[in-house]
């Protein structure tokens, strides 16, 4: 999947958490900003980084606010904001899921 | 404890609608601030039929955020702002600005905007990325020039005149490279694109110069808001520092930049409080060097007396101030208003 616009989906509410996608020339930049990340910082980043591999994001700057979303939620923040980031496609929900 | 009534969220629309600009006014007086007059849109929070919130956003600036003082600590300024980040995406901004002051830094820190630059504890700018400054130095540096003396001048050029060609020449005659930015924010009566190509052709007799686009991170909206609206104040000096101290720490690190020339101001008090505030700012990390202005027939040559005598059509008295390039460019856009 290629970035190849801005995009934003989630909120900042509580349980929830904001991602933000933006085009970049030169590689995979994940910033990740958490109100939990001491005690599951590892955890979040293991799901952020498969969710992006799963759907193959070599490209772009990632940055995420998260607010103590559960894995499901980040998984699924994600996916929005990358498939509105992403030039239009069909889409395998299937392989997403 | 009672459960909070709902959170409505609304876009309005200030420009022209009075009666609207007045309900947020009052609740901005509640926690001291001003409206600044270029928000165009905010978005508020109502709670039944009460206006509990407000975000205010010109273009790519965010500010002018309020909570009433019942609604703090409900973490309604990050619903504000996610709200304002969505509306600002959808009108083709995603790169946000926020000017605050350094009391809320945390506040905003936590909800997705990183600090650029603050100016003692009047100011502070923040981005909603965690490497836009950055970026942007690593793309000056490709521009990057050796040099004992690296020298650096930023002008608006409403339009180019022949003091600025006065003032670049002088500037490149005592450097080894010249880099010199031209304003990009379109708020000034010459659009960016005619600016631009007027400085250009200008400066083109000169070997050791780049030429620049200017940059939200130099005099821009963001961070030099009273440049473009003409206040008075503290609100303006606590910007002009932070425009200052964004080329301190880090455009003139970027380009390696030792001096930085500037024209005397005889005319406008927010420039001269601008290289005021530059010479005191810039002290022990970039020499400034202010170059007195040159006059024609007895008067200091300035470009809003060209832009007045454009009014009135008085063409061979602007052609003893503007090179023949901006002559030119001037003749044959406003020309034929005079025919």
């Amino acid at each position: 999947m290629k970035i190849v616009r801005e995009a934003l989906a989630g909120t900042l509410e509580s349980s929830d958490l904001m991602v933000k996608i933006a085009p970049a020339g030169d590689g995979l930049e994940v910033v990740i900003h958490s109100e939990v990340i001491k005690q599951f910082g590892d955890q979040i980043r293991q799901v952020v980084h498969s969710t992006l591999r799963d759907m193959q994001v070599h490209q772009g700057l990632i940055i995420i606010e998260d607010k103590g979303a559960l894995d499901c939620v980040i998984r699924a923040r994600l996916q929005s904001a990358i498939l509105r980031a992403a030039p239009d496609a069909e889409i395998d929900w299937g392989k997403l899921l | 404890m009672q459960p909070r009534p709902p959170i409505d969220f609304r876009i309005a629309e200030v420009s022209g609608n009075t009666r609207r600009r007045e309900t947020i006014r009052a609740l901005l007086a509640d926690s001291g601030l001003g409206m600044d007059s270029d928000i165009t849109t905010f978005v508020e929070a109502w709670s039944n039929d009460r206006l509990v919130g407000c975000a205010g956003l010109a273009a790519n600036v965010i500010k002018c955020v309020a909570i009433d003082e019942q609604w703090r600590g409900e973490n309604l300024s990050a619903q504000l702002l996610a709200e304002v980040e969505h509306l600002a995406l959808a009108r083709g901004h995603f790169h946000l600005f926020l000017c605050t002051r350094p009391c809320n830094r945390e506040r905003f820190q936590r909800n997705g905007f990183w600090p650029v630059v603050q100016s003692g504890e009047n100011a502070i700018l923040l981005e909603n990325t965690p490497s836009g400054i950055q970026r942007y130095c690593r793309s000056l540096q490709a521009s990057r020039v050796a040099g004992q003396r690296i020298g650096a001048i930023v002008m608006n050029a409403n339009p180019f005149t022949l003091g600025h060609r006065y003032l670049v020449e002088q500037a490149a005659a005592r450097c080894d490279w010249l880099h010199l930015f031209v304003v990009s924010e379109d708020a000034s009566f010459f659009p960016y694109s005619a600016r631009w190509k007027m400085v250009q052709s200008g400066v083109a007799h000169l070997p050791n110069i780049t030429l620049h686009e200017g940059s939200q991170y130099i005099i821009s909206r963001a961070t030099f808001p009273a440049y473009f609206l003409k206040e008075t104040g503290k609100v303006q000096q606590a910007w002009s520092e932070i425009d200052l101290l964004l080329f301190r720490n880090h455009i003139a690190p970027a380009l390696g930049i030792t001096h930085r020339f500037i024209g005397s101001e005889p005319f406008c008090d927010i420039t001269r409080q601008y290289n005021h505030s530059m010479h005191q700012l810039l002290a022990g990390a970039v020499e400034v060097v202010e170059i007195p202005r040159i006059k024609a027939a007895g008067h200091a040559i300035s470009a809003s007396e060209v832009r007045r005598l454009l009014k009135t059509h008085q063409f061979s008295r602007i052609r003893e101030i503007v090179p023949d390039t901006t002559f030119a460019h001037l003749t044959s856009h406003y020309s034929a208003e005079v025919a």
